[in-house]
Parts: C-alpha cells; structure tokens; sequence
C-alpha cells in the first residue's frame, strides 16, 4: 500500500532532490508521533532496587521522605521508575523474568495482585506491622491514606451554597449546578449510595441496584464523567463544572498554585494505597527492608509532611504538623468511609462493564 | 532486473517488520484463542456484549468523521503549502507540526479555553447573538473529533504535500497553454494526480484515529468511548488478555478490510 504510493511519486515528472526531502519530512512526521507510544521506564541495573512508583512531586516526596535516608543507612541503591501498571506485573511474573522489586499502588491493583498471586508474602520478620491500624492482607501492606469529596469554586459558590456532603452533591434541586464524577465505577457507586441516604457504617455490601438508580438521577446533572484525575481540578477552575469530586491532595496542590478551588471535609471516601514486592523479586530482602522503612513514624510523618496524606501507623500521627494536619480526614467523624477493597476487589470487574454500558445509553 | 534491486533493498526492513511485528501480532491472535486450546470463549463473551458493539460503532464513526474532517482541513493547507516558495513553506511544515509538540492534557487545558462553555469561541457568540446563543462544543462527540483532526492533521497535510510537489510545473504549463483556466487544470491535473496522497494521507489518518485513546477520553462525552479504552480495561484492570487480543484481532480484521475498500475506490489511481 504504502510502498505503491511511494512508487507513484517516483516515477513521476519530476524525481527531484526536493521530493526526497518532503519525503523525508513526512517520516520525520511519523517519527515525531511515535513518542505517543509511551516507552516504559526499566530498572535495568541488576543490583539495584527496583521502585515503581508516580512520577512529579509524588517522586520527590518518595525522594526525599523514604528513599534518600534508606540508601544513605542501609547502602543498598534504589532505581525509581514510573508507573505502577498490573499488566507489566503479570507479564513479568508469568514469564518468570522479574525486573520490579517493590510496587506502589491503589488498593484496586494490590488485591486483584493478590487474588492472581503476583505478591511475595510479606516478610514479618523484617516488616513490623504491629503500629498499623488498618486491615492488610499476608502479602499487601496499606502505607497511607487518602481522601476523596466535593471540590469547588469559593469564588464562585460561597459557603453552604456549594454541596458539602455526598447527599447535597446528589441533591440536585438543592443544590443546582453541572457535576464532574468519575468514570471508574469504584469510589463513584459509593458516593451515589451515601448520595441516597445510605448510612456510612451500613455501607458494605455495596447496593448495586439502589446506587445504579442513584445514578440515573444525577445523570443529567453530570457535565463532564471525568477519566483523568487532573480534569477534576481543571475543569473547576476552568469553570466548565460548578462541583467536582476530587481528591485533598489533588486540592492541596492547586491551591499551592494559586488555583481558587476549596475541598470538603464534611464527608470524606478514604481509601488506602499499598506496597506490594513482586513474586520472584530477586532482591526480596532489600525490598521488605525498605518497606519496613516506610513503617518507621518519623518517615511516614515526613511523608505526610509533603504531601497531605495520612500514614497507616498510629506513632507517626502525632509527629504531624497542625497546617498539615488540616489536609487529613477526621476518622473519628462518623459520616466518613474507608473503601473496603476486598468487597471491590470481588466485584470491580463486572460492575465497571455494566457503568461503562450505562454511560453509553 | 530491477524487480530483483527492489527486493534486496526491501529485505532489511522486510526481516525487521517479521521479527517486531507479524511475531508478536501472531502471538497475539494465539493468546485470543487462548494458545493451543482454540476456544472461542474470548469471541463469544465479545459477541454477547452490548458494551463492545456500541463501543465498536463509537470507534469506526468517530474515526471516519475524524479522517473526513482532516481531509476538508489538510487539503486546501497542502495546497497553499505546494504553491509558496520554499523558504516560508519550510516555516509553515513547522507550524503544522506544532501539534507534535505539546502534550496532550497542556492541548486539553487549551481547548477547554476555547471551546468551553466559557470559553473563546461562546464568549464570541453571547456577545454577538445575545446570552442564550451558546454552542456544546466540548464533552460531545464535537470536542472529540476537533481534538483528532488537530492532532492528526500533519499525517494528512504531508503526503497530499509529497504528491502535489511531484508534479511537474510542465504539466500545469501545457494545460495553460492549451487554454484550461485555473479551475480546469486543478481539477483535470492538480486533484487527480494528487489522489495518491490523498488516500495514504486518509490511510494514516483513519489507522491513528481508529487506535486513539485519551484525546476522546478529555475532550469527549459519556458516550465517545473508544475501542482502545476497551482494550486497556481488559489488558491492565480485568488482566483478561484473551479478550483484549480477541478485540485487537477483530479491530485489525475491521481495518484491513476498510483499507482494502479504501483503496479499491473505482478510478485510475487505486492502489490495489
């Protein structure tokens, strides 16, 4: 096809040096598009310890809270790369051609993980769990919490005429103006159902049917299903939307830079991220040790310093700063929920192809 | 003699291709049928799914709108581009690659600016036709496709340029000469010799747009999912690559077939 077409113009008036050089463009053309085809970061050194984890500030705050003092006590080196893809796991543990030591994800990728057996059990002689107050699996540790809830314009909103809890931002007649939700069917189904009146603690399990309604409802009200977490901020301050549910340390973060959106702590979706060591990991010792790093109270707390979220050992917890603590859910405040991962992790495949297929209609 | 020069010359990249494509793509149709065992079950679940049939119908009309839009657009800049001296031709190619450059969610911001509800182009109709006269233009099928045609307008602009510089201007002085005005020669002369490139510029539009992924995911609504989007969810969230490669495969097939007709178009200049 291609090379028919290239034939063409060769035999055609006028085989000139220029002709050469406009072909040679539109393959420079094609060149310059193939960087779209986004090549892996790899942690090609065999002897270092291979982290992979998010990239911008997310990486610096490893930098600086976990990864520079561990190598500076421990001696062992550690290879950052970017991004944690449950694909790329499955690839290299099935094909027994393990390049990835410790993996840091969201409580979705760790327990489908685990449910495939792409984990090495966590090694309790070297990690010591006893501080942390959430539920973990044998071969998953949850390091930190983070919140999702309403973000708006205060310049735009004022006090109590934006939606402060997940009833209000379902409550469109209250409460008029253009929602942004996600198109991922986690944390969303459990928003609508809080948004219907579900009471926090009667939650789990999770009422497909009554929330799939709950979403018919707001339907109308949903300018923009948002697949792309950085859409939650901007469109906000793009004024495309009036309400957005985003995440603190999304808000954090533009308010850093200048950006007029405000975030509720009325009522909060807590969910948990983790570390994880992948099956046939060739430097599992030095990967459990750096996560029993994490654990340390004084390494969680600088974690949290940087960037809002909230450790998973009770220790670190007074070691915070009041200014950051500002940017930490109240757990003790009844109307907040933590995500139950294993609930999702049973259902998440099935329930994201029926969203999905509702979006469509 | 030459059919041989051709042939040795087409060997290097002839092996290249076999090694890093046709491989993999064959591993890739086993994996569908799951290896050895030949089960359809990928297929079949497939085929009773709603999600994939509305999602496949999304994906060919999006790119098809997307290719013909690049077509309307990048013809008459190919045009313009074959007609200025060379020196200012070389400045506008770089203004046409521009696109290149800038990263999808900085183009997303952009657009939102422009096309949004607050954006350029409403602010302009409010003030012209009064407060109620406001498009949707983003979050629809609308910003999707403006979001394609900007990203894959070079892909047509280049090799409808390539044909149209291959002309001779002997050509154009015959049929001047011969007494055909402007009208008459480009669309005797200029327009059917540069077919060519009209359809590998078609060609390459359609194949990107078909395999596109996060422009309609930013700039689309609720229903422009695209069968990329699809393939993800299989490949990194549900890890069922049996049914992702079953779509890459069917998606491939889809293709093929719509590039063979393409280029089957009736006229002199069909390439197969």
């Amino acid at each position: 096809m291609a090379d028919s077409y290239l034939h063409r113009s060769a035999d055609g008036a006028a085989v000139s040096r220029r002709t050469a050089i406009k072909l040679g463009t539109s393959a420079a053309a094609i060149a310059l598009a193939a960087p779209a085809v986004i090549i892996p970061g790899r942690a090609r050194a065999a002897d270092k310890l291979a982290l992979i984890s998010w990239g911008g500030g997310y990486r610096k705050a490893w930098e600086e809270a976990f990864v520079n003092p561990f190598v500076k006590e421990t001696g062992i080196e550690v290879v950052i790369a970017d991004t944690p893809d449950l694909a790329k796991v499955k690839a290299q543990v099935t094909s027994k051609n393990v390049e990835w030591d410790v993996f840091d994800c969201p409580g979705s990728m760790a327990l489908a993980g685990a449910a495939e057996g792409f984990w090495e059990p966590l090694d309790k002689k070297i990690i010591d769990t006893s501080d942390v107050y959430t539920a973990f699996g044998a071969d998953y540790l949850p390091y930190y919490m983070f919140a999702g809830g309403v973000g708006w314009d205060p310049k735009r909103h004022a006090p109590g005429k934006a939606p402060a809890d997940f009833v209000q931002l379902f409550d469109a007649a209250k409460f008029p103006g253009r929602r942004g939700l996600r198109t991922r069917i986690s944390e969303t189904l459990d928003i609508a159902l809080l948004g219907d009146g579900v009471a926090p603690d009667k939650l789990y399990p999770l009422d497909v049917e009554r929330g799939f309604k709950a979403l018919d409802k707001i339907k109308p009200h949903v300018k923009k299903w948002i697949a792309e977490t950085p859409q939650t901020i901007s469109l906000v301050q793009n004024n495309e939307i009036d309400f957005s549910y985003t995440y603190s340390g999304r808000v954090k973060a533009a308010q850093k830079d200048g950006v007029s959106i405000e975030f509720s702590w009325a009522q909060t979706i807590n969910a948990l991220n983790y570390l994880t060591v992948l099956k046939g990991s060739k430097r599992k010792d030095a990967a459990m040790r750096l996560i029993a790093f994490t654990l340390r109270p004084d390494r969680a707390a600088a974690f949290a310093e940087l960037l809002g979220y909230t450790p998973t050992v009770n220790k670190a917890l007074p070691l915070i700063t009041p200014e950051t603590r500002r940017w930490m859910p109240d757990m003790k405040n009844p109307k907040n929920v933590v995500m139950d991962d294993l609930w999702w992790q049973k259902n998440y495949t099935a329930l994201q192809k029926r969203y999905s297929e509702w979006q469509l209609t | 003699m030459r059919s041989r020069h051709v042939a040795l010359f087409l060997a290097p990249s002839l092996l290249l291709m076999a090694a890093v494509f046709l491989v993999p793509l064959g591993q890739m149709a086993a994996t569908s049928v799951d290896g050895a065992a030949l089960s359809a079950r990928a297929y079949e679940e497939l085929a009773a799914s709603t999600l994939f049939r509305r999602v496949l119908a999304n994906t060919f009309e999006i790119s098809l709108g997307s290719m013909l839009a690049t077509l309307l657009l990048g013809y008459p800049i190919a045009y313009h581009l074959s007609r200025v001296p060379p020196a200012r031709r070389a400045i506008y190619m770089v203004m046409v690659l521009l696109p290149f450059w800038t990263s999808i969610l900085v183009k997303s911001f952009a657009f939102t600016v422009i096309l949004g509800e607050q954006g350029i182009v409403n602010s302009l109709l409010r003030f012209a036709f009064g407060p109620t006269a406001a498009l949707p233009l983003l979050f629809n099928r609308t910003g999707a496709i403006v979001g394609m045609v900007h990203y894959l307008l070079p892909f047509m602009v280049f090799p409808i340029l390539v044909s149209l510089l291959a002309q001779g201007s002997d050509l154009h002085k015959a049929a001047r000469v011969m007494g055909a005005g402007r009208t008459r020669i480009f669309l005797r002369v200029t327009l059917p010799l540069s077919l060519p490139g009209v359809l590998a510029g078609c060609v390459m539009t359609l194949v990107l747009s078909l395999g596109s992924f996060v422009t309609p995911e930013l700039l689309g609504g609720r229903k422009d999912l695209m069968m990329a989007n699809l393939v993800d969810f299989y490949t990194r969230v549900s890890l069922d690559w049996g049914v992702s490669s079953a779509i890459a495969v069917i998606l491939l097939v889809l293709t093929g077939m719509l590039i063979v007709a393409l280029a089957r178009l009736p006229g002199e200049h069909k390439l197969i």
